[in-house]
């Protein structure tokens, strides 16, 4: 077992979400940096679909009474456990603290965080308050068990710097063009991408709403669509929402472009006051940016 | 002619009609079960709303041109009718918070407003937005719309109206439409298969309770 003695900002048990429940009004949810994530269950030699904390801005204090391996990625916090994967003897505890830069670090557990799959995952979804455990984040006296979702060894060595992803801004975020570019006049995409966007404090698991200093783009309310992680929403009131893991499933904002999902993790990483710069790019560069990552993860140290 | 749109590096778009139409929801709901029948490769899982169906694809497997391409070759081929299935009844208790507020925006009575809600067919054309949330058809009497500033909070069940539309909330969210009323009905439960009560093509009543 694991005992949670500090639940910390926000953290939640994630994995890699219920894909395609989506017809019911479900998010995708799972970890919002996919990318960090999955680095951490290698790192303990945890399968793909192995469960862990997400933690958000301020980690939590947990503590274990049997002897873990456990690997800390994403977010930036003081621990011996950075990047790579470290013992934690019985008894002893695991203080993730403040995250900086990123706003979201994990922690993976070697076997998985076991708690009950709803609907195909063990993800806490916040719209549905359903998953994770407990149907919430999580709070001191929480008792977490661990599985046995072991794939291979744990790596022996760091994850090196250089297959990671930044931490800090200025963001550089490739987009596809669409589905709704056709809702707005003239080169808007364009000219959205030469403005430096900035994040608001208004961001969570479900999305993160943008200003765009110096731009006001023209919108109107279409008929809902099915909506998809990464999609740039443009309000009336010329703002933008990106929506991310826990999106709303559909929506009456037209949608501009949409962030690739190799991008994905950064925006999981951005914080309030950064700046966010849009690259429309198109599907041969997006591919290209998959192959990449995928490339990093098949590393063989 | 169909719109086939990208929705990032691994979605489709597919935009039938830009109008709340039964003929063109039938529509929607044809293809995705060709879809589904058919299975073209590298497809992982459709979700379809009113005039449009979203398309998720493995990148692994196909790219949206592939993908694109065994699609349109369904176009004008689909055959749909008009749903037409059991009406199901929702109790609902008329004492919404905006009831009163309705009526005056109708010129109507809030028995009025009752009057026109209760009693008719509705076409369910999309769940959607928050788990289990139930988009349905349109009364033209019931023009009003979203509410300036939402509430953080809407109980799970509450009967909703919204720029002629009306919603049942599944879950407690935050919500802009406009409440009058409120079902004991369960929308959505995440032990059960399937998790939720309506699919798009279902048919509904509204049956007054005190």
């Amino acid at each position: 077992m694991i005992d949670v003695i500090d639940g910390g900002r926000w953290t939640t048990i994630q994995d890699r979400g219920r894909p395609c429940l989506e017809r019911f009004g479900i998010p995708p949810g799972g970890a919002a940096d996919w990318f960090a994530a999955r680095v951490a269950n290698e790192l303990v030699g945890n399968l793909p679909e192995a469960a862990m904390f997400e933690c958000t801005a301020t980690g939590p204090t947990l503590r274990f009474d049997v002897d873990r391996i456990v690997a800390v990625t994403g977010g930036q916090v003081d621990s011996a456990a950075d990047w790579q994967a470290v013992r934690v003897a019985r008894g002893s505890s695991l203080a993730i603290g403040t995250i900086a830069p990123g706003l979201r670090t994990y922690v993976a557990v070697r076997g998985g965080i076991d708690v009950p799959v709803v609907l195909g995952s063990r993800s806490f979804c916040q719209l549905g308050t359903f998953g994770g455990g407990f149907g919430r984040p999580l709070a001191a006296g929480d008792r977490l068990p661990v599985g046995q979702m072991v794939g291979h060894e744990p790596l022996p060595e760091p994850w090196p710097p250089s297959h990671r992803l930044p931490l800090r801004g200025p963001w550089e975020v490739r987009v596809i063009a669409g589905p709704q570019t056709d809702a707005f006049a003239g080169d808007a995409l364009g000219r959205l991408s030469a403005t430096a966007c900035r994040v608001t404090p208004e961001i969570d698991r479900m999305g993160l709403r943008l200003e765009t200093p110096g731009l006001r783009l023209p919108s109107e309310e279409i008929l809902t669509v099915p909506m998809t992680a990464g999609a740039i929403q443009v309000t009336p009131s010329g703002g933008l929402i990106v929506l991310h893991v826990d999106h709303q499933t559909t929506g009456g904002y037209p949608v501009i472009a949409t962030v690739i999902n190799a991008d994905l993790p950064l925006l999981a990483q951005a914080r309030p006051g950064d700046t966010v710069r849009l690259r429309a790019v198109d599907m041969e560069e997006a591919a290209r940016a998959w192959r990449r990552m995928s490339g990093w993860l098949e590393l063989d140290l | 002619m169909w719109r086939v749109a990208p929705a990032g590096d691994r979605a489709l778009l597919i935009t039938i009609g830009t109008v709340i139409d039964p003929a063109l929801l039938a529509e929607v709901l044809a293809l995705d079960r060709a879809l589904q029948d058919r299975q073209p490769a590298g497809l992982l899982g459709t979700v379809p709303a009113y005039g449009s169906l979203l398309c998720h694809y493995d990148a692994g497997v196909t790219d949206a041109a592939r993908l694109e391409e065994s699609i349109r070759q369904l176009e004008g081929k689909v055959e749909y009718s008009i749903p037409s299935g059991t009406i199901v009844d929702i109790p609902t208790r008329y004492d919404g918070p905006d009831l009163p507020e309705v009526a005056l925006k109708t010129n109507l009575t809030p028995a009025g407003v009752l009057e026109q809600h209760a009693g008719r067919e509705y076409l369910v054309y999309c769940v959607g937005f928050a788990p289990g949330f139930t988009y349905c058809g349109a009364v033209d009497q019931l023009d009003v719309p979203r509410m300036a500033s939402p509430r953080l909070r809407v109980p799970a069940g509450s009967v909703g109206i919204a720029g002629r539309q009306t919603g049942i909330y599944g879950v407690e969210s935050p919500g802009g439409w406009n409440l009058i009323g409120r079902t004991a009905l369960r929308l959505f439960d995440p032990t059960a298969d399937p998790p939720v009560r309506f699919k798009p093509g279902d048919r509904l009543r509204f049956v007054p309770i005190r």
